[in-house]
């Protein structure tokens, strides 16, 4: 039985160059062999890289959300709904990248005792679903607005008289220092409602995919999604914004202005003289808050903006879609034409079932898919777009208050330190102002950050492998089987790789997202502003697609991304446009040139480079 | 259809699938499949009423009576004896002149809806019950004189040992007319089989198509790995694609009727050999044929290249799928009290990683 294994996580060897790397991130991330019994259970889990949410090494500050959900998707499975046979997932950091591992319970009579516990708690929260969703929106919401009203400026020379004569009795050090641990606090509540609902979809969905499967051999991934896929869904919500956006432009005759090449802070200068235009930048400005906060990309790293960064971005595509209006093309998602076939292919599924067993069997998880899916669609903009887009920013300040301190050279070089060391930080940064003398930052930080900008470029060109450890026999953790879709097939896809990366290779593997085959010329975007070099027909490449690229949608003949799995944004949206598509190759932009001939094979998760340009 | 009984030639659309004791069960369906919307090329019947009337008025029919009887018991000895025999007779006899001039009015109709002289057409054997393979179908005949002599061919095939052992271990005499096809050769650019279920589990909610280049024979006799493509039949989305090797294709020798094999480029091996188009319409028809009858069908189809899209897409043969619709359905999935309990299940079984 004991097959072939990955290499052991205790033996990849450090970079020459990086040496002392593992400061930069929380020790307990090591893989170490300090203690017997620890380096045992992480020789015998199969440790797989996270590429779905990380294609790039770490951030030390970014890993916070990777420790916010390594809380929180692990204390719901192990603490909150007893998820009977299986426990949290594990991380661990090697050379920057972040690897997992499900811990099962191998024990059966332990798994036994939590079974009442699971039906009682995860049953509670299926039976009352809706009204528990519609609390955690309340929630959710509420806290990003006190997250959004939290600012950070520079200290005083002196405190305001105010603090004086109203007697308040503390100063802005001391707030400086509270309000950063506030909005780290507020940051890791957030996650904490993440995942309130997350675990136990991804379990309902994970049985509906399987029963469907027993019923229907290979019944592909879409058509599920399309039986179950919401209707009012928030993460199109920016896209019909801009649409909405794009008609006014066209019924008020604002066109003209648009069609010129002007960035968005001359278009809106000159939107503001006329009264029509003065109206549709009133109009926008509704439609900002929140919608523009969807980042450019998944959300999970500083520089994934969000439109609200960059207002060129959606003003770029309001002009796409304006073009689609003009030539009469349908943009946008079409709800109605969705609903008519979302019904009609759950029909004639039903009428082929044979059985009346298999009919409840599917019936049954069909309406539960049905109940726990527009969280799994909706949660995504909340909380990965939306909180993280505001965040990114309050952080940003923090940053360009050390910045002006001395500590730091640029404010981007603040996502270079731990959140602690921010703490750290902005103590020094603090005393040494409520003291009056030189903090010792300015001569410490800057060089500490070039030498983890060297490290980091380091890690940028190792290849992590794809797995690490023991591939188990069972997989029981819900997420790793929906999110990350580690199954067999994908193993031994792993297993046989290893070898890649040397000389010229003209074939990636990764998988099906929307099913299809179409060839085309490749158009590598390595950034959301590249968007309008984008042209009709070809195909997509990229890191990860978000939902704010949805004007492209309607010219390409298919996309490629590097991270992704089945239930990732990037294939849901594909899905919806009907486009082929292949996610998580791991590497399609490092491998694939614009202009070079490719075939993407949407069923199958093969990506074929025919000729290179 | 009354007064049809008399008839020694039918166009397809003129009969359906009630017909099939007149002009035998391919051509039933073939007028079936046209009154159903279903595509196939253009071209007639010869009724079995006209096989019976050749060999009573040329005689044969007492002659092989009368040769029988003398034979003997029979063995395998014997019936090599009286196919030969039976063959020869059909074979050297003449067709009766209202009869031949039936079959050659109607090609030479055939001709002019193809706008071809001579336009070559399949003559393809079709007896009232069916056995598969026992009888010839000939490829590619062309012009009036052949054609006269491969309709007494197909006739005569009927009588080939095997046909005949299979007969007579269903119980059924010796004499057996049967039925012929005409239809237009369809100039196959590519063609293939379709299953309206997944062929390998039974699944009712996949298509199957086996597709190569040329003609269906390389697809048919396994003489290629065609392309295998399995299509979600609801959404007609494909979900499984697998490009075949398709080394060689099947052609018609250049103005002859026999099939040779070419050697396919490398650059045509390594793509799929139908567009994304011609799947929808396959699936369509496939549907289109599965709703009809009611019941899961296997399909023969050709994709005509002197004839644009979706025109060209030309079905071939149906017949009712065999092995999955003789299975008793069983339920495929457990019983359980609630979705909760469905849902615990699903944790506790997790997913099995093969090793």
């Amino acid at each position: 039985m004991a097959a072939k294994t990955f290499k052991d996580p205790h033996d990849i060897p450090t970079i020459p160059g990086t040496e002392g790397w593992e400061k930069m991130y929380p020790y307990q991330y090591q893989f170490s062999k300090d203690d017997p019994e620890r380096e045992a259970f992480e020789s015998s889990q199969i440790w797989y890289y996270d590429g779905l949410h990380y294609p790039e090494p770490h951030f030390p500050f970014d890993l916070i959300w990777d420790e916010a959900w390594s809380l929180a998707l692990s204390q719901y499975n192990t603490r909150h709904f007893i998820i009977p046979p299986a426990l949290g997932i594990d991380h661990r950091i090697v050379n920057g990248y972040v690897y997992i591992t499900p811990v099962g319970i191998p024990d059966p009579e332990v798994v036994g005792k939590r079974v009442p516990h699971f039906l009682e708690r995860a049953g509670y929260y299926y039976q009352n679903w809706d009204r528990l969703f519609e609390n955690w929106k309340k929630k959710v919401t509420a806290l990003i607005g006190e997250m959004d009203a939290v600012n950070f400026s520079e200290l005083p020379e002196m405190e305001d008289i105010k603090v004086i004569t109203e007697g308040i009795g503390k100063g802005s050090g001391y707030e400086l220092l509270k309000k950063y641990d506030d909005l780290i606090n507020m940051g890791l509540l957030n996650w904490q409602y993440h995942f309130e609902f997350l675990n136990l979809g991804y379990a309902a969905y994970v049985t509906f995919i399987n029963t469907a499967n027993q019923i229907f051999p290979g019944i592909p991934i879409s058509t599920l999604t399309k039986m179950v896929s919401g209707i009012d869904v928030v993460m199109y919500r920016p896209d019909s914004e801009l649409i909405r956006l794009a008609k006014l432009v066209i019924e008020t005759n604002l066109e003209d202005m648009f069609l010129k090449p002007l960035n968005s802070a001359d278009l809106m200068a000159q939107l503001a003289t006329v009264p029509a235009g003065k109206q549709w930048l009133a109009e926008m400005e509704k439609a900002r808050y929140p919608w523009f906060y969807i980042s450019t990309g998944t959300g999970w790293y500083h520089h994934h903006i969000s439109w609200n960064d960059n207002l060129d971005i959606p003003f770029d595509a309001v002009r796409m879609h304006i073009k689609s209006l003009k030539e009469g093309k349908e943009v946008g998602r079409p709800t109605e034409k969705l609903i008519k076939e979302r019904d009609r292919i759950a029909e004639e599924y039903r009428k082929l079932i044979k059985t009346d067993d298999d009919r409840e069997a599917f019936e049954q998880c069909l309406a539960v898919a049905r109940t726990v899916f527009p969280y799994v669609e909706d949660h995504l903009f909340y909380i990965e777009h939306w909180f993280h887009s505001i965040f990114w920013g309050k952080i940003r300040q923090i940053g360009n208050i050390l910045h002006k301190a001395g500590f730091i050279e640029d404010i981007e070089d603040i996502w270079f330190l731990k959140r602690d060391e921010i703490k750290q930080a902005l103590w020094d940064h603090c005393t040494a102002w409520a003291t009056g003398v030189k903090p010792r930052g300015p001569s410490y930080w800057p060089k500490e950050v070039s030498w983890r900008k060297g490290v980091y470029e380091k890690f940028k060109n190792w290849a992590p492998p794809p797995a690490l450890g023991v591939p188990p026999e069972v997989v029981t953790e819900p997420f790793t089987i929906v999110l990350w879709g580690v199954t067999t097939d994908v193993l031994s896809e792993w297993l046989k790789g290893g070898e890649d990366g040397e000389g010229v290779q003209n074939e990636l593997k990764g998988s099906p997202g929307s099913s299809g085959l179409v060839e085309g010329r490749a158009r590598v975007l390595r950034d959301v502003a590249e968007l309008a070099d984008l042209k009709e027909g070809e195909i997509l490449v990229a890191t990860t697609t978000s939902p704010s690229w949805a004007p492209a949608f309607v010219k390409i003949a298919g996309a490629v991304t590097d991270v992704g799995g089945p239930m990732c944004h990037a294939a849901i949206v594909c899905r919806e446009y009907g486009l082929p598509t292949v996610v998580g190759t791991g590497k399609a932009t490092r491998l694939i040139k614009t202009g070079d001939l490719i075939r993407i094979d949407g069923d199958s998760g093969l990506v074929t480079i025919l000729e290179r340009a | 259809m009354p007064g049809n009984e008399t008839m020694y030639t039918l166009w397809y659309e003129e009969s359906d699938g009630k017909d099939f004791n007149f002009v035998g069960k391919k051509n039933a369906n073939l007028g079936e499949m046209i009154k159903a919307g279903i595509r196939v090329s253009p071209g007639f019947s010869v009724t079995i009423f006209a096989n019976d009337k050749f060999i009573t008025d040329t005689g044969i029919k007492e002659k092989i009576e009368a040769y029988l009887k003398d034979l003997g018991p029979v063995t395998f000895e014997t019936t090599k004896k009286a196919s030969g025999y039976a063959i020869d007779l059909i074979e050297s006899a003449k067709i009766p002149a209202d009869i031949e001039e039936d079959i050659l009015s109607n090609y030479r109709r055939l001709c002019e809806i193809s706008r071809t002289a001579d336009v070559p057409v399949a003559v393809r054997s079709s007896g009232a019950i069916s056995m598969p393979g026992q009888m010839e179908t000939y490829l590619n005949i062309r012009g009036e004189k052949d054609l006269i002599t491969y309709v007494k061919k197909c006739w005569s095939s009927a009588y080939n040992v095997e046909a005949i052992m299979y007969r007579a271990n269903k119980g059924m005499g010796f004499l057996f007319n049967i039925g012929v096809g005409i239809p237009k050769m369809v100039n196959s650019r590519a063609s293939g089989i379709i299953f309206t279920i997944n062929p390998l589990n039974g699944d009712p909610s996949k298509i199957s198509i086996d597709v190569s280049y040329g003609l269906g024979e390389a697809v048919v006799s396994g003489l290629v790995t065609p392309d295998t493509i399995l299509m979600d039949k609801i959404t007609l989305d494909p979900v499984k694609t697998i490009v075949g090797s398709k080394e060689i294709q099947c052609v018609y020798r250049e103005r002859g009727s026999d099939i040779i094999q070419t050697e396919v480029s490398d650059d045509k091996r390594g793509r799929l050999c139908i567009s994304p188009d011609e799947l929808q319409e396959l699936c369509r028809l496939g549907k289109l044929i599965e709703d009809y009858y009611g019941k899961a069908y296997d399909i023969e189809f050709g994709i005509d290249a002197d004839l644009p899209f979706p025109e060209n897409i030309i079905i071939l043969q149906v017949r009712p799928e065999s092995v999955w619709s003789k299975k008793e359905a069983a339920a495929r999935t457990e019983k359980k009290k609630d979705p909760m309990e469905r849902i615990l299940g699903q944790l506790l079984t997790g997913v099995r990683l093969k090793q």
